[in-house]
């Protein structure tokens, strides 16, 4: 179609060319000279030169500056000369009356070009070799223009009107603003010599231009990142060393966000395919790092436009369907994504391989299965994601895509963890595909498994590095979450190691996070994804060597966007995106083992490191887990003060996760405050985000009951309590959520532990105990134990020796990892062991005793655990008073009266954070 | 009911009216209106029929009525009269002849040029109208200019600013006729502005309904029924018309031709409405209606071209090679460069089965109009033939983009995508193409047929679909057949046994006969044979018998085995029962 049949692009002359062809003639007059007119010093000239060279550079941009853009660079270059040098400019262009101007200028432009062979020319004559930078510009404008038609001569002569025009609007404006540019310059002293002029810097602001005005985040030295934002008042900066950085930058800022309002104009210039394409990643890339924060109508308005412009650009289809995926418009996203597929046949934009290379007979459809399954999986539609998926492993299963393939497994095995599926219902059914089938009389961990390993085997195969990487990471994840079982295990001989294994997780995370290393040796990849296009452009982007080259015929080679991209940016978004997550799910498997400070310091570095090339949805998760964490080990204060914080950054976030925290931080307060109606608000709240299909949001939906369950224990309600957390355990079997059965057996022991039924809880703790044992859920093992000899305390005094035993072996690890909470309750349970010991006096040792209570009533005081800190303050008081210590007896019972009353009436001290 | 000679009055001023003004289309169509009223009866001797339209009758006919041209409002029971406008005086009549010739040898900047200085509404509409065409030219050249790497630029009417700038003054102060808002909505249209060319367009049809440009422009802004009931429209006979029309685009077919018919009693004789009647009869399938009328209209106007390409896909459905062939031929030498003579002849080497040259033709159709909706479908089809997928799925893609209510391309796009083993993914086009024809029955077996597949195996749905159908008058039978058979595989023998008696029924009904039958036969011999039903399972055993083959065997032994229980008789007896 005309889709396929398009060429690449070429060079066309424009209005802004012509202005650099003008300044070109002023640097190199085909007067022989040593130095021109108007220039008063070689270094003056020189630095016309080298701005003129970063000129022609950067023609091949997208964007193309406007009139007055230019004439404004021109006063910072030309210093004493601007005027004369401006004036010039504009009296050329007037001087273009007519068409036949436009002929007998670029007749003109042919006298500056020396002849090809003449190498011998002397000293202080200025040629313009028609091999440098400079001169295959003007030759290849002067062909350009050949080659117009007479129309096309019409048209560029139109188009120079209407870009002299508005410069001619907007240079009112400019004058007032001057003088403020002008002190700037005085101060620096253009140092010519010690600039450098660096290829790499040079392409950084092309790249800087092409993002548009969205800040780029590079991994480059800041200096060098400081001249793409000012183009050149920051690069006299930089050869100073100077620390006048910070006022610059804003008024080139306003010169680099004008591209911004370029997106939408008229005099949008289209360039090369690979230019656009090059541009449209950059969009989908911030698409995915900003999320909705971006406004979805600005990028659809300029997609608008840029479909007005190219019809026949197919991708914008995609990126629409980008940007409607990440503001959750269900219907226009997949009408775009089908469209674009549709048009594309999946082969346009990313690998460019001309239509005869074979993929047009049967296009590449299979890709628009893949994207249309992450899609339904995004938007909670875990059956028909399934169904997508199938067919797409079918499909490249036939179509013989391997790459697709390992694609297409993993999306699936990261659907079926993922979405809780219900283990009775055969999701793999009614598919037929030979990876499948054999699957589908497994469980649906077993599944996940396979899938994961096929994919990985293929990936591997492949030289698919990211791929790996994720699936590496997914496999620790697994690792993590399941207890690895034989896949066929027959009889008794099966071996039963029941336990998982945390060596193998770390092996998979570490294996994960070798992609640094493995990236620098991999040359032709490109650097720019998003996750969701990512997963597909990565796959596409092997055919680019050679094609790129042939197609581009040498001369091109280093503009083409994607090539420069690789010696530029050292790590690629992807890689680090992929780096970043493998510390996050470090901080997540410590979190679970049950250490606190590495947990922390994991999320931590990922904030720090990874905060802003990662996505939103990321950076946010990493967050989150920093505040969940104050709220544990530093209480709620710092907590929601932090929450205000994310709450501003993250809240646009499409399905943001900071309302879910902040209902579940309001829970946890109002449990401890005992203002338990509204606990069941927000539990009732809680519930209420989740969506309503089965099996997707599980996580949330476990929370909630466990949530509710919690409540319904704090207001008494035992029965009630016991039944919803059986109902609750039910859903984790059903869904073999593992980690979650063993907290909801714990709160089972709980509940029975305060309903006065000991020996009832027993089993539910031993459970629960044995739960965390094969996965080696450490804290939770510890939190467990105390919950046991609580128990133990429980059946009669006459167990509080084997109860301490417990607690003490238990201690450590409370001590060291747990929370305020569980510290003070094993304080608390520890006075009330020696207490209720009836060879225990209190006399001889009640240090033990106060220590302990003191340091729990400290803690509970910053937890605001009104019903602990008065059982504390109560024990307190009654050593204090058997102790005969009345004054300490009589702080601590009011102390405690305090309590109590704040425990009963907590509407009076109503949270101000929510 | 009007009278016809009002009507013919009002047209036969505003045809002078409207070629006054350049409206050269308007004036035709009303022109062909104006011949499609039938004569008064009384008039004319009974020879002079509509089918001798000899030049004699027709000058006789314009003689006979000089007389009584006057313009006299018409009194329809439900018509609100709509007095003709008086035209205004235009100040330098020389000027504007001069404009009016310049105008029709297309020399439209010099049209507009000549009038630049003339106040009169009439030179300000011609005026403004030559500068809109003389932007619209440019454009289209621009377009073809322009043509970049990456498909047409966005080559825009530049006249569109200032007309919309003065058109917009004079309707503020009252200084602009129908004829001008008209253009101000067009205009307006362009813009993208559609509310506000609604509005301006049904003002200028209100004040002036004989402009079926205007009509026409406001036709294509009312893409849902809503907008449509939501028009202000006063009484008039062209409002049927115009009705009509829309309602035929928003596919109410029967509501249209029921308009279409009530307008036949007085313009029966309108090659018009003959040709939509014959648009709406094929959307409802009623090809034999179609083809009658359509030779009707060739042998009255055996030069018309438009809405030919119609003809030419009942042809092509009939498998008509000969006939397609001439009606090719003809509209070839009548205007070769005209999309639908282009669309004919890509039908015809379609049907000889030449897909390379249908596609060039279907190509060359679409290059004479891009938006020529069915040569896409058409030439997705081709590609469909041609194996060429993703070719195909560009077409109906493309003429989806066009008009997204076409459900002939959303059917083309789910069956190629099922072609190319995407089962799944096709569903979703079926879909969208049974939402703007639920009623028939093809796209519903389509869809189950999809379900049906291997690859997804959901029969339930199959079988929901196929229910679907069945309720939508399943010409073809294949909807009964397979639900018997889905029910028959699941084990649902009660379900199957119905849907293969009602099968049987319909085959019987229209006679046909073939292994279906036989199968239906077998089957509910066993199943009521099965239940104990004798009776029937006798009847249909019987029925079996008439055909040779391993059936009639079975049927023999059915049968034994049913005497058996019936009278608990040793087989052996009915060993010797003749047969």
């Amino acid at each position: 179609m005309a889709g396929l049949t398009r060429t690449a692009g070429a060079f066309a002359v424009t209005p802004h060319k012509i202005s650099v062809c003008i300044l070109l003639q002023l640097y190199a007059p085909s007067a022989q000279m040593s130095l021109p007119f108007p220039f008063s010093s070689v270094s003056q000239h020189n630095r016309l030169g080298l701005y003129l060279l970063s000129l022609t550079k950067s023609c091949d941009d997208i964007f193309e500056p406007k009139l007055e853009d230019l004439i404004n660079q021109l006063r910072e270059v030309g210093e004493d000369m601007d005027a004369w040098l401006t004036d010039h400019l504009t009296n050329r262009f007037s001087s273009l009356t007519s068409p036949d101007d436009l002929l007998n200028f670029f007749n003109d432009m042919r006298g500056i070009l020396g002849s090809l062979d003449s190498v011998a020319a002397q000293d202080d004559q200025i040629i313009l070799d028609p091999n440098s930078i400079l001169g295959m510009f003007v030759r290849r404008c002067i062909l350009a223009f050949n080659l117009l038609s007479f129309e096309g001569v019409c048209h560029l002569f139109t188009s120079i009107e209407v870009y002299c025009r508005e410069a001619h609007s907007s240079s009112a404006q400019y004058d007032a603003s001057n003088d403020n540019l002008e002190s700037l310059i005085q101060h620096d002293q253009m140092d010519m010599e010690k600039y450098i002029m660096d290829k790499a810097t040079e392409e950084i602001k092309l790249q800087k231009n092409a993002s548009g005005s969205i800040p780029f985040h590079l991994h480059t030295p800041e200096a060098l990142f400081k001249v793409t934002e000012g183009l050149l008042v920051t690069r006299k900066e930089k050869s100073r060393a100077s620390t006048k950085k910070i006022e610059a930058t804003p008024i080139t800022r306003a010169s680099s966000s004008t591209a911004d309002d370029n997106l939408v104009d008229e005099s949008l210039f289209l360039r090369t395919n690979y230019q656009i394409q090059g541009f449209l990643m950059e969009q989908a890339d911030a698409i995915e790092t900003h999320g909705s924060s971006l406004s979805s109508s600005s990028i659809e308005s300029f997609l608008q436009k840029l479909q007005n412009l190219a019809p026949e650009l197919h991708r914008v289809h995609f990126l629409r369907y980008l940007n409607k995926l990440h503001s959750d418009d269900y219907f226009a996203a997949l009408d775009n994504l089908l469209r674009y597929f549709d048009y594309s046949a999946g082969t346009e934009g990313f690998d460019l391989v001309p239509p005869s290379a074979g993929c047009s007979m049967n296009g590449r459809y299979e890709i628009a299965l893949l994207c249309l399954g992450m899609m339904h999986f995004r938007f909670g539609h875990p059956n028909l994601a399934l169904e997508v998926l199938t067919e797409a492993v079918r499909v490249s299963q036939q179509v013989s895509n391997d790459t697709c393939l390992a694609y297409t497994l993993a999306a699936m095995s990261n659907l079926l963890s993922e979405m809780g599926i219900a283990s009775t219902t055969s999701v793999l059914g009614s598919s037929y595909s030979p990876v499948t089938s054999t699957a589908s009389s497994l469980s649906v961990q077993q599944r996940v498994y396979i899938l994961l390993k096929e994919s990985l085997r293929r990936a591997d195969s492949l030289k698919l590095r990211r791929l790996v990487a994720s699936n590496h990471l997914a496999m620790a994840k697994f690792e993590l979450m399941h207890v690895q079982r034989p896949l066929l295990s027959f009889g008794p001989k099966a071996s039963m190691r029941h336990k998982t294994c945390p060596v193998s997780v770390c092996k998979e995370i570490r294996l994960g996070a070798h992609l640094l290393s493995d990236f620098s040796a991999e040359s032709s990849t490109m650097t720019i994804d998003g996750t969701l296009s990512s997963v597909w452009l990565k796959d596409l982007q092997k055919p680019w060597g050679q094609p790129v080259l042939s197609q581009e015929s040498g001369s091109r080679k280093s503009s083409t966007f994607f090539q420069f991209c690789d010696h530029l940016v050292s790590i690629p978004g992807s890689v680090s995106q992929i780096i970043g997550a493998s510390y996050l799910l470090r901080a997540t498997s410590w979190e679970l083992y049950g250490s606190a400070p590495m947990a922390r310091m994991n999320t931590l570095v990922y904030a720090t490191l990874f905060g802003d090339s990662s996505s939103s949805s990321d950076a946010e998760l990493a967050y989150l887990k920093l505040i969940q964490h104050l709220a544990l080990y530093k209480g709620y204060k710092d907590a929601f003060a932090a929450l205000k914080i994310a709450e501003e950054k993250f809240l646009t976030v499409s399905k943001s996760k900071v309302l879910l925290l902040k209902l579940q931080l309001l829970h946890e307060h109002a449990l401890h405050r005992g203002n338990l109606k509204l606990a069941q608000r927000m539990c009732n709240e809680l519930g209420g985000l989740a969506s309503t299909t089965m099996g997707v949001d599980m996580e949330q939906k476990v929370e909630a009951s466990l949530r509710e369950a919690r409540t319904l224990l704090a207001a008494k309600q035992y029965s009630q309590a016991a039944k919803v957390a059986h109902s609750l355990f039910c859903t984790c079997h059903k869904f073999s959520l593992q980690i979650e059965k063993a907290s909801v057996l714990l709160l089972l022991a709980e509940i029975h532990k305060k309903s006065g039924n000991a020996v009832l809880g027993l089993p539910y703790a031993l459970a629960s105990i044995s739960f965390c044992q094969s996965f080696n859920l450490d804290l939770l093992k510890a939190s467990a134990t105390l919950t046991l000899a609580e128990l133990w305390l429980g059946l009669g005094s006459n167990h509080a020796k084997r109860a301490l035993d417990l607690l003490h072996g238990a201690f450590p690890m409370i001590l060291g990892h747990g929370g305020l909470e569980l510290r003070a309750r094993a304080y608390i349970f520890e006075a009330n062991c020696y207490l209720s010991n009836p060879s225990f006096s209190v006399s001889t040792d009640s240090d033990t005793v106060l220590d302990s209570l003191r340091q729990a009533s400290d803690e509970l005081q910053a937890l605001e655990y009104h019903e602990l800190a008065a059982e504390a303050l109560y024990l307190m008081a009654m050593v204090y008073d058997k102790l005969g210590q009345i004054e300490e007896r009589e702080e601590a019972a009011t102390m405690f009266k305090k309590h109590i009353t704040a425990l009963e009436n907590p509407q009076n001290e109503e949270p101000n954070m929510a | 009911m009007v009278s016809k000679e009002s009507c013919r009055n009002e047209i036969r001023a505003a045809i002078e009216q409207l070629s006054e003004r350049c409206l050269h289309s308007a004036a035709k169509w009303a022109g062909e209106q104006l011949v499609g009223i039938e004569q008064d009866p009384s008039n004319f001797t009974p020879s002079n029929t509509r089918f001798q339209r000899g030049s004699s009758s027709i000058r006789r006919r314009f003689s006979t009525h000089e007389s009584i041209s006057t313009p006299q409002p018409s009194v329809g029971f439900s018509h609100a009269a709509t007095p003709l406008p008086e035209e205004d005086e235009v100040t330098d009549c020389d000027l504007y002849y001069l404009a009016k010739s310049y105008f029709n040898c297309r020399e439209y900047r010099r049209a507009s040029h000549v009038l630049r200085d003339q106040m009169s509404k009439k030179s300000v509409f011609l005026r403004c109208y030559a500068l809109y065409l003389a932007g619209e030219k440019r454009k289209e050249e621009e377009m073809i200019e322009l043509e970049g790497s990456l498909g047409k630029s966005d080559a825009i009417n530049r006249e569109l600013v200032s007309l919309e700038r003065e058109l917009s003054a004079l309707k503020r102060t009252g200084a602009i006729d129908s004829f001008g808002l008209y253009l101000y909505g067009v205009v307006l249209k362009e813009k993208g502005n559609e509310t506000l060319a609604r509005a301006s367009l049904v003002e200028s049809v209100n004040s002036y309904p004989w402009n079926w440009n205007a009509w026409s422009e406001l036709q294509s802004l009312c893409t849902s029924i809503e907008i449509l009931n939501s028009l202000n429209l006063s009484n008039h006979w062209m409002k049927e018309f115009f009705l009509a029309s829309a309602y035929q685009e928003l596919r109410m077919h029967t509501e249209s031709l029921a308009k279409y018919e009530y307008l036949q009693g007085i313009f029966s004789f309108s090659n018009y409405i003959q040709a939509q009647t014959a648009k709406a009869q094929y959307s409802l399938r009623e090809f034999d209606q179609v083809e009658i009328i359509f030779e009707g209209l060739l042998r009255n106007d055996p030069y018309r071209v438009e809405d030919m390409d119609l003809y030419s896909n009942v042809l092509y459905a009939k498998e008509a090679c000969a006939a397609l062939s001439y009606l090719a031929h003809k509209v070839f030498l009548t205007d070769k460069y005209r999309p639908e003579s282009c669309c004919i002849i890509g039908n015809y080497y379609s049907l000889k089965g030449q897909h390379e040259k249908a596609v060039m033709y279907f190509r060359r159709a679409l290059k004479l109009n891009k938006k020529f909706l069915s040569a896409w479908t058409l030439m997705g089809h081709e590609y469909v033939e041609m194996k060429n997928t993703p070719a195909a799925i560009d077409a109906y893609r493309r003429a989806v983009d066009i008009n997204p209510c076409d459900y002939r391309a959303w059917y083309g796009l789910g069956q190629a995508y099922e072609m190319s083993g995407m089962p799944f993914y096709a569903l979703h086009y079926f879909r969208k193409s049974i939402f703007f024809l639920p009623n028939d029955s093809r796209l519903w077996i389509a869809m189950a047929k999809c379900y049906q597949t291997e690859q997804i195996y959901m029969l339930e749905e199959a079988i929901k679909c196929y229910k679907r159908a069945v309720n939508c008058t399943d010409t073809e039978g294949i909807a009964l057949n397979q639900l018997a058979k889905l029910h028959q595989k699941l084990g649902r023998e009660e379900e199957a046994a119905v849907y293969f008696e009602k099968d049987l029924e319909r085959m019987d009904g229209e006679g046909l006969e073939g292994p279906n039958m036989l199968e239906a036969l077998v089957f509910l011999a066993t199943h009521f044979k099965t239940h104990k039903k004798f009776e029937e399972a006798e009847v249909y055993c019987t029925r079996i018998l008439d055909y040779s083959g391993p059936e009639k065997e079975k049927a023999k032994s059915l049968l034994r085995g049913i005497r058996m229980e019936k009278t608990g008789f040793p087989s052996m007896d009915m060993e010797h029962f003749p047969l």
